[in-house]
Order: C-alpha cells, then structure tokens, then sequence
C-alpha cells in the first residue's frame, strides 16, 4: 500500500488567537475522495485552507507527497500550491474571457495553454468551448462563473483538488457535472480530492467517505 | 449675439488657417501635459500600488495627506512650486521658473495625488478575493503582483484619463509657474484668459474648441473604459 498523500499529526491551528483546529491525526491517501461535513464554523475551510497551504498550522507535522512540510516548505509555498489546489468559497475570477481564466494557471507554470486542454476541461464541468470560450467573465452566470473557476483548476490536473462548497449556487443539471467532473479528475490523472459541503446527500454519493467536524475536530 | 457669432467664425478660420500663434498654445499645452502625465504615471502608479496593497505603520496618514493633496487649490500649487522655482527660493538655481519644464513640474505635482489615490483605491478593491484566487492557482509573490496590477489595469487608465483632463485644462499653476509667455509658455487656458481679457474673443473660442474637443476625447475614453471595466 502506497503512503499516503496527506499525513496530518498533531495540528492546531489559530485565528487572532482563538483555537480553530485540533487534529491529533489524518490520514489522506492518494486517489481518495474525502468529504468534509459539518456546521457552520466548524472549521472545514480552515481544514481545506491548511490542506491548500494557504494556512500554515501553529504546532504539529504534515507530510505531503512524501515530503515534510516544514517552514522552508511554507516559505516556498506557491510550489506546494501547484500541487493542491484550492477552489475556495470566495473564489473569483479574473477579469478576462474564459479560456484566458482556464489557461492562467497553466501560464503561471510555464505550460502551454492549448486548445484542446481548455476545451476538455471546459467539457468536464458541461461548458462548450465554442460558446464559452471568448466569452467575458462579467457576462456569466453566477453558476457559470463557478463551473469556469472549477475547470481553472481542473485544467491544471494537480495531485490534489480541495473544493469549498463547490455546488452552491448550482442548478441541479450543474451539480451533476460537478460531481462527473470530480470523478474524471480522480479517473484521469489519480486526483485526490477534499470536498466541503453542506448537501450530505451529494457529498455522500461522491465521496470515499465523509468526515464530520464540530469545533475544530474531526468526529469521524 | 453677432459679437459670439462673428467670434466663432473667427475662431473656425484661425483653426483652419493653422494660425501659428493659436497653434503655439496648442503645443506648449501638449507638451507640458504629456511631461506631466508621464512624470505624474512613472511616480504615481508604483507609489498607488504600495498604498493600496501593502500594510505598514503610518499607511492610513499617507492615504489622508494623499486625499488632502486632491483638494488642494490650484493657485496654492502654483504658489508654492513658484516659491520653490523662483531665484531666492531652494531650487531658483536649477532655472526652471517660466520654462515648460517648470510648468510640467507644477502640474505632475497636480496629477500625481489623483493617479496615486485612484490606483491605491482600485488596487485595494481587487485585493480581497483576488489574492487568494491567485495564490491558489499556484502563483508566486511577484505572479501576484502582476496579477494584481493586471486586474486594476481599467481603473488604473481611468485614474490616467482623470489626471489628464485635470492637468490640461489647469490655469493657475500654467500662469504662475509658466508666465504665459507667448511663443514659449503660453498654454490654451492661459492664452484664452488673456486673449479674453484683451478683447481678442476669436482667439479665445478658437482655443476654447480646441479643449473642448480635447475634454469631450477625454470623457469618451472615460465612458468607454468604464464600460470595460464593468463599472
């Protein structure tokens, strides 16, 4: 059995010095589907966010592809978040046509940006590149926005996706293209993926299995 | 109401004719503006950028001197650029009292309070989400600056096309600080508070058309690049 693709020992984490994250330990292994369920301000974001490396923990140890994450790691995080990417609850867009917002995170990594890759991802997520592509972020739906920003990362088929809440605002027929697009991603490339969601129904029928936190700790 | 018609009749023949003495003040005027604009840019934007991105002791009394130096009269900059330029003030030896360089100095000291204060403002209204977006997709630290500045890029040539109606159609500063000396220093909005004053009410329209055509180029580039902005 490979190691797994987060090993989380011993984490707390703070915000203006209030505890948010108690993790004695978590376990995340590669190609898993994990959801993340639980009450507003339970600390599933702030989970996703440490996950993302867009949060360094206060105490504790995480080893990521079977590298340690320490503060030289931290300092140099922009190379770990090449390898998880975060689809956040404030997420936006930039201000450009579609295709320009899929392709840009290919471009900050020095990749080509080719049609047939923003097309595909594009599909993923139930957008035609012929209708979508040239098309200005401000003439999209607040759906279609989110359904573009997830196939921005999509396109960039990184080792892990962490999605926030990535339904909210979704029709029904949308909701499932996320769902196809989530197990694409793990088909395709070995994706391991982290979903928050407060639709326990959807989450269920998309993930390995589903943790629950309450006040910063996972419950199970 | 002959007086203004045969005015602008006037006015319509010296702008076709080319009139040299008209065309003079419409150089001088180009020129110092495009100076100041540049000088105003160069300074202004990294300087909005800090204000507007970065989080440092005494940012908030640098943003209200800022806001401050917006309201401030023109005759007040003009004054004091004069104080400076003039042969007992600190700078009188660098000579630049009635030149066209003296002038454009003046009026980037105009511009440059209004590109760092709309490019603060637009670079702190991009900041909230945008950060994180960037990040997120695996951007580094200089990625994120690019970013940022790409994404302020309407509101930071908005804050461009504001700095530029304000210094071309300035007079205060123009007069002190220029002298209005014709074939030199003379601009339009000083050449048509003379040439009024004279009588020589022709000139003045004639050059009056001019800013107007150049004012109403200005608000279209205004509106259209609100437009794009989705402001």
């Amino acid at each position: 059995m490979s190691a797994p693709l987060y090993s989380l020992r011993n984490i707390t984490a703070e915000y203006e010095g209030q505890p948010v994250l108690d993790l004695p330990k978590l376990d995340i292994a590669r190609g898993e589907i994990v959801g993340l369920a639980g009450h507003n301000g339970s600390g599933k974001s702030t989970l996703l966010k440490l996950l993302g490396f867009l949060l360094s923990p206060k105490a504790g140890g995480i080893v990521f592809d079977g590298e340690t994450v320490d503060h030289a790691a931290l300092r140099a995080g922009h190379l770990l978040r090449r390898k998880a990417v975060l689809l956040g609850q404030d997420t936006c867009l930039l201000k450009r046509s579609v295709a320009a917002n899929v392709a840009y995170g290919l471009k900050l990594r020095g990749l080509p940006a080719e049609r047939e890759r923003i097309a595909w991802a594009l599909g993923l997520v139930g957008l035609g590149y012929a209708e979508y592509a040239g098309r200005p972020w401000r003439r999209l739906s607040g759906g279609e926005a989110r359904r573009v920003a997830l196939a921005a990362r999509l396109v960039l088929s990184p080792l892990a996706l962490l999605l926030d809440e990535p339904t909210t605002g979704l029709d029904r027929a949308s909701t499932g293209h996320v769902k196809r697009a989530i197990l694409s991603a793990r088909e395709a490339h070995g994706a391991t993926l982290v979903i928050v969601s407060h639709d326990m129904g959807w989450l269920s029928s998309c993930a390995d299995r589903v943790l629950t936190m309450e006040e910063g700790r996972l419950m199970g | 109401m002959d007086y203004f018609s045969e005015g602008l009749t006037r006015a319509v023949e010296l702008l076709l004719s080319l009139d040299p003495e008209t065309f003079s003040a419409v150089w001088a005027t180009a020129v110092v503006t495009v100076l100041a604009l540049a000088a105003s840019l160069a300074i202004g934007l990294p300087l909005g950028f800090a204000l507007g991105h970065f989080r440092f002791p005494g940012r908030r009394a640098a943003r209200l001197f800022t806001d401050w130096m917006l309201s401030l009269p023109t005759v007040v900059i003009g004054l004091i650029v004069y104080a400076f330029f003039s042969a007992r003030g600190p700078l009188g030896e660098w000579g630049l009292l009635f030149t066209v360089s003296g002038m454009a100095v003046g009026l980037t000291v105009l511009g440059l309070p209004i590109i760092i204060s709309m490019t603060a403002t637009a670079v702190e209204s991009t900041d909230v989400r945008l950060t994180q977006t960037v990040l997120s997709l695996g951007a580094d630290r200089l990625q994120l600056l690019f970013a940022t500045l790409c994404e302020a890029r309407f509101a930071m040539a908005l804050a461009a096309a504001s700095a530029f109606g304000r210094i071309v159609s300035e007079v205060g500063i123009a007069m002190m600080v220029g002298g209005n000396i014709k074939w030199h220093t003379r601009t339009i909005t000083t050449a048509i508070a003379l040439e009024t004053g004279k009588g020589e009410f022709a000139t003045g329209i004639a050059l009056g058309i001019v800013l107007m055509l150049v004012a109403l180029v200005v608000n279209l580039l205004v509106a259209l690049l609100r437009r794009r902005a989705g402001a």
